[in-house]
């Protein structure tokens, strides 16, 4: 799994790559929640996620919990079919909020 | 002379001897009171109306009619004529001498009021009026005291009463005192009538609660009689997306109309909750919750909730503090499950996502039957109580019916439409037998082709062997050997990311559950195609785990962890834990249609 991170109209927009499995959804984790605590919007680019298995996705949840305690927000964006096959599994393709791409997220935070 | 003469014909002065012609007066002037009172909705209306037709035929200067509230400790006037505007002035029961009267229930007539002792000068005093003379006659129907009839200072003359006065004003007061006593009891009558048609209303929204009942093949039903017009008790089921089928049944505390409320919020809380939250412990402990946040006067429910899969005919069930459910058994025997929770609206759950405890039966082609007590401790015919075993023997004797005849022929036992009904009734079963022909059916089926394999033409095609450590890292090679190998298949990109997701996501399990996190574990897994299907047995070798604790997660409720299980079973068509292998271990097959 690889990962970048970059500021953009006041949100950070972290994007993760390859796979995110029990080997690395701890380190996906940990970056998630780094983002999430400086209390920017946070937007999660997953277009480029190959596979994303229930721990990765347990931390895209706990991100969004952190989130929502924070009084901010935190929207996926551009999901890859596979990451989104997994969401859709877990039911919580309602649960977060899914934008196309990186100007639909930004005009939606506002 | 004064007003007697003045008035109309229904007022006629009467003579001073008490002739005929004074006595058909007085006739009109009761009758000319009691239609007044009759006829008329508004009671202080009528009040107004009646004492100032005896105080103009008594001919005084004012009067004032003093009521008792409800419970006979103020008198207070609700309607006066005269000089005085006193009305809604208020006495204790036993004050002034409107109050000596109608406590010792006699008429009184004070020539002389400053020469009693129990006269009260107060409104005199306010309003500048003197009193010279009071007559004052008790009203009360049938021993029980409505109140008095007062007036004031006979017109002309002294301004002084005489006995005829008196004589006059009582058969007044009697006559007008039946008069509020029935308009009464038609107001009370009226209102009743209103709460019947409320409380029937209610029912029928109560009615409309309950499910519909299904085809006659519907493998669950039940049945519910009110004691009263509205129900404490309640039923319901109704069919998952996933065609399993969610029941449950319950019993609010007490009876009548707060017990019916709390039904209708209890049974919608259910039917709510329930098509999400699909664990019958945690749906159990959060409509606790939620009844214990609001809970009124003590009030809880019992109920008996769960899931039954027609699939594989077995129900999970949570029981808060429920009379215990009975499962009638294809042998003929009867088991009873005791509830191993309190009731609900008791005890608030000590953290959170808390369970209540689950029990799984397996119907096996057997009824499972769930009842309040109102069946058990309903009366038979000779004054008996059903009973529990009164139930068993009944449901024995019936066992060839229909699901819904053998419930009718409960209810008609203890409901014979004779006799009141001591609580309510209600009864719901759970019926396995097609299901369970069904699944027999199917499996002949699957036998049959099976021996046709074993025959020789189809036998399963081993198409991977692969054996790795159980550590993370691996995972990926563990997914990339089974997208190849499905591909290999002919399997379309969406099944095998399917089947990927759901081989990763048991290695998981098996690394993290089976070996705790230990990298020195093994994980063996085999990939086969029988026909159109594609066979994964995985294999591990730790201690062997208790199949019953391995449930998906109730998905509802949004939380990290705990969703793998529920991907395998969402994507797979069949998950199954086989008998643990005698050399120890878990064996755990997956099969996949891939066309």
């Amino acid at each position: 799994m690889e990962h970048e991170i970059q500021d953009q109209g006041g949100c950070v927009i972290v994007s993760l790559k390859g796979d995110v499995d029990l080997q690395n959804s701890p380190e996906a984790r940990t970056i998630l929640l780094a983002c999430v605590e400086r209390s920017l919007p946070v937007l999660v680019d997953l277009s480029a996620i190959n596979y994303i298995d229930s721990s990765g996705v347990a931390s895209l949840v706990e991100s969004l919990q952190t989130a929502r305690k924070k009084g901010t927000t935190l929207i996926l964006v551009a999901v890859s079919d596979g990451a989104m096959r997994v969401l859709q599994l877990a039911r919580l393709d309602k649960v977060f909020t899914i934008c196309d791409t990186i100007d639909d997220a930004l005009k939606e935070i506002g | 002379m004064g007003k007697r003469q003045a008035a109309d014909s229904k007022m006629s002065p009467m003579s001073a001897d008490g002739s005929e012609s004074q006595i058909y007066d007085h006739l009109e002037l009761l009758a000319a009171m009691g239609q007044d009172f009759s006829s008329s909705l508004d009671i202080e209306a009528s009040l107004k109306r009646a004492i100032e037709l005896i105080t103009e035929y008594v001919d005084a200067e004012g009067g004032a009619l003093f009521l008792l509230d409800d419970k006979g400790e103020t008198l207070r006037c609700h309607a006066c004529e005269g000089p005085t505007e006193i009305t809604g002035l208020t006495l204790n029961a036993g004050q002034g001498i409107v109050g000596r009267c109608v406590q010792n229930g006699s008429g009184e007539i004070v020539r002389d009021v400053s020469k009693d002792a129990g006269f009260h000068g107060g409104v005199d005093e306010e309003t500048g009026v003197v009193t010279r003379s009071i007559l004052c006659a008790p009203m009360s129907v049938k021993g029980e005291r409505i109140g008095a009839i007062e007036l004031i200072n006979k017109r002309g003359g002294d301004g002084l009463f005489e006995d005829s006065d008196l004589h006059l004003l009582q058969v007044l007061s009697a006559s007008a005192a039946l008069a509020i006593h029935n308009a009464r009891q038609a107001e009370a009558l009226v209102e009743q009538e209103k709460i019947a048609r409320e409380l029937e209303l209610a029912a029928e929204i109560q009615r409309s609660l309950l499910p519909d009942p299904g085809d006659d093949d519907f493998p669950v039903a039940g049945v519910n009689h009110a004691a009263r017009t509205v129900s404490g008790d309640f039923f319901d089921f109704f069919v998952l997306d996933d065609d399993r089928i969610c029941f449950n049944l319950g019993d609010v505390s007490g009876k009548g109309m707060n017990a019916a409320l709390m039904m209708a919020k209890t049974a919608s809380l259910y039917r709510c909750l329930g098509k999400t939250l699909r664990q019958p412990g945690r749906l159990m402990a959060r409509i606790n919750d939620e009844i214990c946040e609001t809970a009124t006067r003590g009030m809880f429910v019992t109920m008996a909730g769960g899931i039954y899969d027609p699939k594989t005919g077995i129900v999970r069930m949570a029981n808060a503090g429920h009379e215990p459910p009975l499962f009638h058994n294809t042998d003929g025997e009867f088991i009873d499950f005791p509830a191993e929770a309190p009731p609900l609206g008791i005890l608030p759950s000590m953290e959170e996502n808390s369970e209540f405890p689950e029990i799984e039966i397996k119907l096996d082609g057997g009824t499972l039957y769930i009842f309040t007590d109102g069946v058990t401790e309903g009366y038979l015919e000779d004054g008996r109580e059903l009973g529990v075993s009164g139930f068993k023997d009944l449901i024995r004797e019936n066992q060839s019916l229909h699901i819904n005849g053998r419930l009718n022929a409960v209810i008609s036992m203890v409901n014979r439409g004779d006799v009141a009904l001591r609580d309510d009734l209600t009864l719901l079963a759970i019926d396995d037998a097609t299901g369970h022909a069904a699944r027999v059916a199917g499996g002949k089926v699957t036998k049959g082709s099976k021996d046709k394999k074993d025959a020789g033409s189809e036998e399963a095609e081993v198409l991977l062997h692969l054996s790795v450590p159980s550590q993370p890292d691996r995972l990926k090679l563990v997914r990339n050997a089974v997208s190849e190998t499905a591909r290999f298949c002919g399997a379309g990109e969406d099944v095998i990311r399917d089947v990927v997701i759901a081989v990763d996501e048991a290695c998981q399990n098996i690394i993290r559950h089976a070996y705790g996190g230990s990298p020195n574990g093994e994980i063996a897994m085999e990939i086969c195609r029988k026909g159109e299907d594609l066979v994964i047995l995985l294999r591990d070798f730790a201690e062997t785990i208790d199949v019953a604790a391995v449930k998906p997660r109730d998905l509802d409720d949004v939380r990290p962890g705990g969703l793998g299980t529920h991907f395998i079973r969402e994507v797979m068509d069949e998950v199954m834990f086989m008998p643990p292998p005698s050399d120890g271990g878990n064996l755990l097959k997956m099969v996949k249609r891939i066309t």
